[in-house]
Order: structure tokens, then sequence, then C-alpha cells
């Protein structure tokens, strides 16, 4: 349990959440990809804000992992809404055949 | 000894199950790997002496937004045929890149020095993030609840909207 080991770990999770993000035609999967994007973000905060914490703000790598998760959340709020109103709309969630603006 | 044990259980926990919600085939399968994948970070959370992080982490990710998706999937069509609703598209080409990209990382994470000083103590930190969120951090802390505030709002707005236009449509 180190600091690199950790830094490995959630950068195999952003990796992941990349390839799932290039792979997937359905908007929800996209939305689980982005999800694990942010999990890894927050994850780096935290490790950082264990190994090398700054003198007098020792807590403040948790606070902004808070705030990712926050953000986080209103993120996937918002596209949920967005994918039931395009559900509603078409009968699909597929973001390849969503090119009414194509022109 | 028992730290380093539970250690690797969160890690096979989190990548195996993260393994499983980038590359499986069935949506409704992924997002509950995604749920085990969130709970495997929380434990990463707690060896990382943040309780009251992990806890925020199990409580909305896995409480929350893991539900939340799994009832998003449900809107796939044809959910259990893999090759209809969750075909993927690019599969080694993107495999490639991801492997590239995730060797690049791994290449600057360890050639790299990280200053690593003393761990930071594992002592109860609510009270400490409390008041850091109520002091230092008060204008993010408040414009975060401005922005849920806001993101409930439109989230009701899109899909009632949707919901008055087909009432409309509907009616003779």
């Amino acid at each position: 349990m180190t600091l690199t080991n950790l830094l490995a770990i959630s950068t195999a999770l952003f990796a992941l959440g990349t390839v799932m993000f290039l792979t997937r035609k359905n908007s929800i999967a996209l939305l689980m990809g982005i999800e694990l994007l942010m999990n890894a973000a927050a994850l780096n905060f935290v490790a950082f804000s264990y190994y090398s914490p700054s003198l007098n703000h020792p807590l403040d790598g948790q606070v902004f992992a808070l705030f990712i998760i926050m953000v986080a959340v209103a993120e996937a709020v918002v596209a949920l809404g967005i994918a039931i109103a395009v559900y509603k709309e078409y009968a699909h969630v597929d973001a390849d055949q969503l090119t009414e603006l194509q022109g | 000894m028992v730290q380093n044990l539970f250690y690797g259980g969160f890690v096979a926990l989190t990548l195996g199950a993260g393994l499983y919600v980038a590359i499986g085939q069935n949506l409704i399968r992924s997002a509950f790997a995604l749920f085990f994948t969130l709970c495997g970070v929380a434990g990463l959370y707690v060896l990382l002496a943040g309780d009251f992080i992990a806890m925020i982490q199990l409580m909305v990710y896995a409480g929350g937004i893991a539900v939340l998706l799994a009832f998003g999937a449900m809107l796939t069509h044809k959910v259990d045929d893999p090759q209809h609703s969750n075909l993927l598209v690019n599969g080694f080409l993107s495999f490639i890149s991801g492997t590239a990209f995730f060797s690049l990382l791994f290449y600057v994470l360890t050639e790299s020095s990280w200053r690593v000083k003393a761990e930071a103590l594992s002592e109860p930190t609510t009270k400490e993030i409390g008041k850091l969120l109520l002091k230092e951090y008060v204008l993010p802390f408040e414009v975060v609840s401005f922005l849920l505030l806001v993101a409930m709002i439109g989230a009701v707005y899109l899909v009632q909207k949707g919901e008055n236009q087909t009432q409309k449509g509907d009616r003779p």
C-alpha cells in the first residue's frame, strides 16, 4: 500500500472509464464511464491527502473529493433527466442515432 | 498485515468489477458491477484515513447514483440482447488506445519521484471537514448547494416537459 500503487489503481480506473466511453453507443453506458472517471480523480485526491498532507491543511484533498462527489451527483441527475426526456421523445437512448441537429 | 489483506481485497473488488463494467455486454449487469466498484473505492477511502468521505461515497454513489443508473439502464430497448442494445464499437482500437494511455500514465507515475511526507493519522475527520467546509471553503460549499438546487429543478423540468407534450399529443 504505497502512493505509487494507489496512483496505478486510479490510473487503471481512469483508463477503464475512457475505454468504456469510447466503445459504447448507449448513453447510460457513457454515464457509467463518466462515473468511473470521476471516481479515479477523487481517489487521486484522497491518496495524495493521505501520503503527503500539507502542513496546515491536512484534509484539503478530502474536501476536494467531497466537492467532486457533489458535482458528480448534479451531473448524473441532469444527465438521467435528459435520458428520460430523450426516451420519451424517441423511445431509445442510443447516442449515435440522435442526429436531428446534424443538418 | 490485516491492513494489506483488506487493501488487496478492496483493490481486487475495485479493478475486477471495474473491468466488468468496462467490457461487460449486459447493461444491467454492468450497473450492478458499478455498484461493487464504488463499494471497493469506498473501502480504499477507509484505508486512506477518510472515514467521512467513505460514508459519503457509500451513501451518495453506491446508494444513489448506482441505483439511479440501474434505473436508467431499464430505458434501454432489448437490454438482454447486447448485440442489439449495447454494441461495442471500435473495440480493438479502443483497447489499444486505452492500454497505451494506461502505459503512458503508469510510466510517468513510476518514473517521477513523489514527495511522500509522514502519513496522515487515522483519526475521525468529520469534525475537521465540517470546520473546513464552513470556514475556508464556505463559498464553494454554497455554490455547490446552489448547483444541486439548479440540477434538481432542471431534472424535474426536463422530465415533466416531456410528459406535458405527450399529454397534449394524446388529446384529440
